[in-house]
């Protein structure tokens, strides 16, 4: 039996698909579908793309709360700056920089578990510590943990540690030059110095420094009294400051104190002409903090104020403005910090790595950045930077005019021979060489 | 969605959407080739099959319709409550920026540092981390810091009572914001209801492979009901975690707000 097809029947003359035939084709067209969305299907989800280069953890250690607040958010501001600049720049090294700033709530107790756990969790520097107690209390954990910290404040010397930078100015940058004005016509030729300060190792370290350097010069002391870092009535100790007959006050009071101080010594009409006082740890920046013409005519000894009329400084100052805000004001811990960090980016690229050892070595041959108060070069035998001395007196405008600086930057001694015989410390060379052990009251 | 499909959220929408499309249809389809066959030895030909399919797929169909729609509800929900809390955040900080403002110097200068401080923060660190589903920590450092000094605050008239006491108001409701938008940043749908979900997708997808119908058929019916099902689940995604994937909560109103601060 012949049977009619489809053409014949005038039905259509279109060949049917067989199942075999439309599977073939639906497979090919799926493969070939998928061969070209896939790419750009999962372009930058985990699955498409090698996984980005981790980012590398740098740890600030700055108190957020409590008496040293005041400063130490400032320093984690510039800091934090810093790394956001670095990482809108390419970051280092090729890899962004990413920070944890845990509060350290200005006890000392807490910067050395805070420390630990940023080293856990892996981060390749510490940058922070404010108060020298915090400082010592994180050095067994960066020496013992193979660790660097970065500290940008000024401090008493007596101390040097492999795993520490120091960006802050010693006694022989800042408070000794300090002495050598009081003393000569440009202060005053004061003899009566009252010495103040918080209770801790840097005022009585320093104090312990300043009194042989006042004895040398034969100024007398006529008081010395230590106070908590979180003291508020400081009324009773301006009254002795006035019945000794002081005629300067040598002020290390750190933190808010110096608030309450000022508002003391304020209330007690302490004229800054007769009776100035020259404070070691306060800047700037902590001045915004104290009412308007409580601190006029007074000094302040700093490597750095915000007056220092630099395109260096100016452009310092509106790249942190633009960031931070328009009415920020700037501190000399702040410009340490910014130093210390670009120091450590420096000598990260100079290695090729983040690993301590190598970045350490990189410091052998010294490292200058054009800081902006100044240059600023990293001595490599003690892991000190120069720094300038300057000289600031309080105005209205709670900033400072800078009265007397050092023509160059000032080469740190953290072991003065006056107060620490025998004493160096020279990493290119050994290291620390210990003279006789040394007791500081207190 | 745990963090293991955490991926899903770095797509672009329109690629996750393809993507779930793509793999609803794929599987549809590839189905209907491999698994189709051994379901019609199971199913065997009979002249009322299709219409007792049809009954058991919409039965079927109404209950997972109702479940995907409340499911999807739910979501929408949670993206608008979130996206309520962050709005009210900034609303809070706004004012409590405006009360610190009437605060004598040099308390009310660094109230208002705090408060710009923590509103960058939340702008710069916490939304990059939210985005990741995690909950940022470094804030409430900001937040305990700026209460801190606002208790160091003493008033010394009846009229910086009144203020202070208004502060302390407006940062109690500020820090119940701040804790709703820290919860809805891991808010999303248990893991049951995503198996419930796909579970259910892949029975719908059964049912219509049992119908009886020329196989170009099955494959562009099927197909439709297949990549609609992609839609849905895609719309579910992409909602499930306000903070994550590109269609979500940004940080505009605090940006704004930001710039407030900055400008005065």
């Amino acid at each position: 039996m012949n049977i009619p097809t489809a053409a014949a029947l005038g039905g259509s003359s279109r060949r049917r698909t067989s199942r075999r035939a439309a599977l073939g084709e639906g497979m090919a067209a799926t493969l070939a579908a998928s061969r070209l969305l896939a790419p750009s299907l999962f372009v930058g989800c985990s699955m498409g793309v090698p996984p980005r280069a981790a980012s590398v953890l740098v740890g600030l250690l700055n108190s957020q709360t409590g008496p040293l607040a005041i400063g130490s958010m400032s320093v984690r501001d510039i800091e934090t700056h810093a790394v956001e600049r670095f990482n809108a720049a390419g970051g280092l090294l090729g890899r962004q920089l990413s920070i944890r700033g845990p509060d350290t709530r200005s006890r000392s107790e807490l910067f050395p578990r805070r420390a630990d756990e940023l080293i856990d969790a892996g981060a390749v520097a510490l940058f922070g510590c404010w108060s020298s107690a915090s400082r010592k209390a994180v050095l067994p954990v960066v020496e013992g943990r193979n660790a660097l910290l970065f500290y940008p404040v000024q401090y008493e010397g007596n101390e040097t540690s492999r795993n520490v930078v120091y960006g802050g100015q010693v006694p022989n940058q800042q408070v000794l030059p300090a002495i050598e004005w009081l003393a000569g016509d440009g202060g005053g030729s004061r003899r009566k110095v009252f010495l103040i300060g918080s209770d801790y190792v840097y005022p009585r370290t320093t104090n312990f420094l300043a009194k042989k350097w006042l004895a040398e010069k034969g100024m007398t002391i006529v008081g010395e009294e230590y106070f908590p870092l979180d003291h508020a009535d400081f009324a009773p100790v301006v009254g002795r400051i006035v019945e000794s007959g002081a005629d300067s006050v040598l002020n290390t009071v750190n933190g808010e104190g110096n608030i309450n101080l000022f508002a003391a010594l304020s209330a007690a009409k302490v004229d800054a002409a007769t009776v100035p006082m020259v404070s070691t740890s306060l800047s700037e920046d902590e001045l915004r903090s104290v009412p308007r013409s409580q601190a006029d005519g007074h000094f302040i000894l700093s490597n750095y104020f915000q007056t220092i009329d630099t395109p260096a400084n100016r452009e310092w100052i509106e790249g942190f403005r633009d960031a931070f805000g328009r009415d920020r004001v700037f501190g000399d811990a702040m410009e340490s910090a910014w130093i210390l960090i670009h120091l450590w980016k420096m000598a990260v690229e100079k290695a090729g790595s983040f690993a301590v050892d190598a970045v350490r070595q990189a410091f052998a041959d010294g490292l200058s950045f054009a800081g902006p108060g100044g240059p600023v070069s990293l001595d490599p035998a003690t892991q000190h930077c120069t720094r300038y001395f300057r000289l600031g007196k309080v105005r209205g405008d709670r900033l400072c005019d800078v009265v007397l600086s050092s023509e160059t930057p000032i080469i740190p001694d953290p072991y003065p021979q006056i107060a620490f015989p025998g004493w160096k410390c020279d990493w290119t060379r050994g290291g620390i060489e210990r003279g006789p052990e040394v007791t500081i009251d207190g | 969605m745990s963090n293991d499909f955490s991926w899903v959220y770095e797509m672009h929408p329109w690629r996750l959407a393809l993507l779930m499309v793509s793999l609803f249809v794929g599987f549809y389809w590839v189905g209907a080739i491999f698994i189709r066959p051994f379901l019609r030895l199971l199913v065997r030909r009979s002249p009322g099959l299709n219409d007792l399919i049809g009954y058991v797929l919409s039965c079927f169909c109404v209950f997972y319709g109702l479940l995907l729609g409340l499911i999807a509800v739910t979501a929408y929900q949670n993206y608008a409550e979130a996206d309520q809390n962050v709005t009210r955040e900034a609303t809070a900080l706004s004012a409590l920026y405006e009360d610190v403002s009437r605060y004598p110097e040099p308390f009310g200068q660094d109230l208002r540092w705090l408060l710009r401080d923590y509103t960058r923060y939340v702008i710069k660190y916490s939304w990059p981390l939210q985005r990741q589903g995690i909950v940022p920590q470094e804030g409430t450092i900001r937040a305990e810091a700026f209460f801190d000094r606002l208790l160091d605050f003493q008033p010394k008239t009846p009229a910086e009572e009144i203020l202070h006491a208004e502060a302390l108001r407006q940062l109690n409701h500020f820090l119940e914001c701040r804790r709703m938008r820290l919860f809805s940043v891991t808010n999303g749908l248990p893991a049951s209801m995503w198996y419930v979900m796909f579970v259910g997708a892949a029975f719908n997808i059964v049912l219509c492979w049992m119908f009886d119908t020329r196989f170009m058929t099955q494959l562009v019916l099927g197909g439709i009901l297949a990549a609609y099902l992609g839609m849905m689940m895609y719309l579910i995604i992409d909602m499930n975690q306000p903070f994550r994937g590109e269609v979500s909560i940004t940080p505009d109103v605090f940006e704004v707000l930001y710039r407030r601060m900055d400008d005065e």
